[in-house]
């Protein structure tokens, strides 16, 4: 009963919490508002994490302040992406169906390339550093400074990125093609560019999560399926394309996987995870937050 | 014939040629699962194989018989699929006519080649597998130099612990089968040795937090705690045992720490930390063993997995000693290598059936970034440390 | 006269194929007899997917739990159950496993079926591990098992029997309902399809197969594990060849298990180093250039040569 309500497991839980709401938001905006099934996600969270890894290595730069930089780089590959394998298929494709199914096909392409390329460059031996993992009390509570430094940052940008979609033009223009995309169109909305900042604010995200997740994880080339997992639970919880539900979605997966271990035992862990989220589908076909019919 | 034909017939002559001086190359095939589940294990493993490669080419190539011959390495990505792995070991058989061969990563994918190289006669000397399964093969063409097997780790962690006053531990397990049966040889023989089991908890491979399990942990005031993890669950372990100032002086965990990106991530806060492993170049009676370790930091910059990259080098080792007495004739190598004592990087290994009846069941201890044997006494380089 | 003309030419391809993957092994010696194996288990597996997903527009990932739960019965009842039970009980726990869940699941519509369907198969792999652990199970040892000839043979039957049931499905009453439900649910109740009913047989008829493909399979590997046989690179596997050869035909899955096996096993040898990013460069500019399958191409050909 003590530990239940300790403000240990309330940290972890917002730890674990914010970084699933972050790793989701990525996602949500390729697959929820564009439709593009990306099962690299998890990829280009492996891609940030190298990222980190290499330059705290070779230059002694702390993620931290390069933070800018690692998104920058998977924000890059998610534009080159765009251009190079989505922009036709996105203007050709005339149902969601089909777009759905040739994306998967070409993400899993992506996703074997990028961890087979890194497998190539780096090999497949897992790679950590030590950085930023001094314990700081406060009043009973113990945080390690990387944990606690992820949960901030997560939760700025997670913020940060919902407040930009409610208050910019480009977040309208979001909301505008999610619920018609051809509506959007005619009222003169640039589908096209849209879509490129889709990608590259989902692919950035996700660099900065692998950033995060470099600091308390053995970092591999074929990490990213576990985030790919992670994320599309967390959106589809949340309702696809629902910036706001989701981040919910992602902070409450956190606290369900923190207090139900602590309520029963760690042995059912994954089983009551994906338990609750194959109730909750069951029960509420479109999510959580999702709106009744799309 | 067309000039372009002419041409082409050249050009295949002139690679013709190539290949029959490449031809006194002996060949030598494994798989490794370079893609898949098992992934990041291979690579301790391959850059054993690489070194040891390289080696006896430094020094003139592989001894065969009396006579000198390169070594060249042929190997396939087995996917981390026992299945495909077995494929691949008929491939390198009959197809590309190996000369020898060495072992794949992990027990399932020994066990599925063993019934490969058991119906082609073909000798294997394995290493990465560790199971008590691997002694229902039946023994004459495979064998398994690993002194890690479950039946005797759990008796002589047992036996250790008490030796060093535990009275009481708290155990955590990864569901995956190598903990599992650890955990099964462990705990009858914890209750043998008088030690009271305060807490036993599983977790699955996938565990993303230990808050809670170590919260646990603490509050069970046991005094030691072993953890059966595997790598990735290592790390979760040791970045949440500091958070939550896990102080108990004797913590044992099972895979991992003798990776180096272990130590790279943990530094200081490692130390103390014990281990499975019965392999350090600390060790002077084994006189391989220091150029070993000198040798792989050398080529690759980083220290050998104490576990699997010293299994695969000394299974390397074992080949190589064998051929040089009985040549690559399959016949005369089985009946050596069953019953001959090489001398390794790990000293003497002797089979019995199977199995390594020379190297004992040993434990290593991080000592100010080292890794040293604590246990059993009389291969030990150092004397155990409360953490 | 045109129908019967195709079938007889399809059901005529079905018998050469399965016939040289009889006698590959006399032929072409033991290795080739695992290639052949693996083909036609991505037939089976396939086109079992493709006779409900493929007509329905119920895009299933998640079809790997069938696959397990096979493989599980028969390593459980290994030593047990003789194969020719044990293998086809298999099929019967998958089958019963798909109906139990059909329901439910089948409210579930698109992209939300999509993550549902992979959730399923990944509550259950966890599951089964935690009932593994529970009974002390750390491993399982499948010694003894029948050569990789018997087991081929089995498993052109399973290629062949799901290629044909496909075909047959697709042109029956059942066939045309399910392709109806692709279309529109709600119109296709009004014209009196029996839409829940028709879901629900398909569902779990598409698991029947799978789950004896599993089942054989087990015995493929000397030992057994969980996260071996329920992984989900094999939904994904399988989804890739139904796209890739073309969902809504039975030779779709044909080809498509072709294209792929046939592809890595040309690369996987001669790249080792490479094969992965190959494999995964080919994929791309396969949707790139043929987005509607090899089945498309191959009736746009067809069209072509018929004017």
């Amino acid at each position: 009963m003590d530990l239940l309500l300790s403000p240990q497991l309330l940290f972890s839980a917002l730890v674990l919490g914010s970084l699933y709401a972050l790793i989701g938001v990525g996602l949500n905006f390729v697959y929820g508002t564009i439709r593009l099934l990306n099962i690299a996600h998890g990829d280009l969270v492996m891609i940030g994490a190298y990222a980190a890894f290499g330059l705290f290595t070779a230059l002694g730069l702390s993620p931290m302040f390069g933070l800018p930089l690692i998104a920058g780089i998977t924000a890059m590959i998610g534009a080159g992406l765009y251009f190079g394998l989505f922009k036709r298929q996105l203007e050709n494709t005339t149902s969601v169906e089909q777009l759905e199914a040739n994306s998967l096909l070409l993400f899993f392409g992506v996703s074997v390339i990028l961890q087979n390329t890194m497998a190539l460059l780096f090999t497949t031996s897992p790679r950590a550093y030590q950085h930023l993992d001094y314990v700081i009390s406060i009043g009973g509570l113990d945080m390690t400074l990387s944990r606690l430094l992820a949960l901030v940052v997560s939760l700025t940008i997670v913020f940060a990125i919902s407040m930009f979609l409610k208050f910019s033009i480009y977040g309208l223009g979001i909301s505008a093609i999610i619920q018609n995309r051809d509506a959007a169109k005619i009222v003169g909305i640039d589908v096209g560019r849209v879509q490129l900042g889709s990608f590259i604010l989902g692919f950035g995200v996700a660099g900065i999560a692998g950033a995060l997740v470099s600091l308390t994880e053995q970092i591999s080339p074929f990490m990213g399926f576990p985030f790919t997992i992670a994320a599309f639970v967390v959106i589809i919880l949340g309702g696809l394309g629902n910036i706001s539900g989701g981040i919910i979605a992602g902070i409450l997966l956190g606290f369900i996987e923190i207090y139900s271990v602590a309520l029963t035992s760690a042995t059912y862990r994954s089983i009551l995870i994906y338990g609750v989220f194959v109730a909750a589908i069951m029960l509420r076909p479109q999510g959580l937050f999702g709106k009744a019919q799309t | 014939m067309t000039l372009r034909n002419t041409v082409l017939g050249a050009v295949a002559l002139t690679m013709l040629a190539g290949v029959a001086s490449a031809q006194d190359a002996v060949k030598i095939g494994y798989s490794i699962a370079n893609t898949g589940l098992f992934s990041q294990a291979a690579p301790s493993q391959v850059t054993a194989y690489e070194l040891w490669a390289e080696q006896v080419n430094a020094e003139g190539g592989l001894e065969v018989a009396g006579e000198k011959r390169p070594v060249e390495l042929i190997w396939y990505d087995d996917e981390s699929d026992p299945a495909k792995a077995a494929q691949i070991y008929e491939k390198l058989i009959s197809d590309d006519e190996v000369d020898l061969l060495l072992a794949p990563w992990g027990t399932p994918h020994h066990l599925n080649v063993a019934g490969v190289v058991e119906s082609h006669g073909f000798p294997m000397v394995g290493n990465t597998a560790a199971s008590v399964a691997i002694r229902e093969v039946s023994p004459g063409n495979v064998w398994f130099p690993t002194s890690a097997i479950p039946d005797k780790v759990g008796p002589e962690l047992a036996a250790f612990a008490k030796s060093e006053g535990i009275g009481s531990v708290a155990i955590l397990a990864n569901v995956l089968p190598f903990a599992q049966e650890n955990l099964q040889f462990l705990l009858p023989a914890l209750e043998e040795q008088g030690i009271e089991v305060k807490m036993n908890e599983n977790y699955p491979p996938d565990i993303s937090d230990m808050t809670s399990l170590l919260a646990q942990v603490k509050a069970s005031g046991a005094d030691a705690v072993i953890a059966l993890s595997y790598p990735a669950d290592s790390f979760l372990y040791m970045g949440q045992a500091k958070e939550l100032g896990i102080d108990q002086p004797f913590q044992f965990l099972l895979v991992g720490p003798t990776i180096s990106a272990f130590q790279g991530a943990f530094g200081a806060d490692a130390d103390g930390i014990v281990t499975l492993g019965h392999w350090s170049p600390h060790q002077a009676d084994w006189e391989r063993a220091k150029p070993f370790y000198d040798a792989y930091v050398a080529k690759y910059g980083f220290a050998p997995d104490y576990l699997d990259s010293a299994l695969a080098y000394m299974s390397a080792e074992i080949l190589e000693a064998a051929v040089a007495q009985a040549g690559l004739d399959h016949e005369k190598l089985r009946d050596v290598i069953s019953t001959s004592t090489f001398d390794t990087i790990n000293g003497p290994v002797r089979f019995d059936g199977v199995e390594n009846v020379e190297t004992p069941t040993a434990f290593l201890q991080l000592q100010g970034g080292e890794m040293h044997l604590i246990w059993p006494g009389d291969i030990a380089t150092s004397e155990y440390q409360n953490r | 006269m045109t129908v019967l003309r195709s079938d007889l030419a399809f059901f005529a391809g079905l018998a050469i194929l399965a016939g040289f993957g009889l006698s590959v092994g006399s032929l072409f010696g033991t290795y080739w007899v695992i290639v052949a194996l693996n083909f036609a288990m991505w037939i089976a597996l396939t086109q079992s997917w493709a006779l409900f997903s493929g007509l329905t527009g119920y895009i299933s990932l998640g079809n790997v739990v069938f696959y397990g739960l096979g493989a599980y019965t028969v390593a459980v009842s290994f030593k047990v159950l003789p194969l020719w039970v044990a293998v086809p009980m298999g099929g019967l726990v998958a089958a019963v496993f798909a109906l139990m869940i059909a329901v439910p699941a089948l409210r579930v519509r698109g992209p939300y079926f999509v993550i549902l369907t992979f959730g399923i198969s990944e509550l259950v792999k966890y599951s089964i591990l935690n009932l593994e652990t529970y009974l002390g199970k750390s491993s399982r040892l499948l010694f003894g098992a029948p050569s990789a000839e018997a087991v081929l043979y089995t498993m052109i039957a399973l290629a062949v029997a799901s290629s044909v049931l496909m075909r047959l499905v697709k042109s029956s009453t059942f066939g045309r309902g399910l392709v109806a439900i692709q279309g529109d649910e709600t119109s296709a109740e009004t014209v009196g399809i029996p839409v829940t009913r028709f879901k629900v047989m398909g569902f779990t008829l598409s698991a029947f197969i799978p789950g004896m493909v599993g089942g054989l399979m087990a015995l493929r590997s000397t030992y057994f594990e969980v996260l071996q046989v329920f992984n989900p690179f094999i939904s994904f596997t399988i989804v890739t060849m139904a796209i890739i050869g073309g969902s809504n035909d039975a030779r779709g899955p044909i080809l498509g298990a072709a294209f792929l096996v046939f592809l890595s096993e040309l690369l996987w040898s001669s790249a080792p180093r490479l094969y992965m990013i190959l494999l995964g460069a080919f994929l791309i500019a396969f949707v790139l250039l043929a987005p509607s399958g090899l089945v498309g191409l191959l009736r746009k050909y067809g069209e072509g040569h018929s004017k």
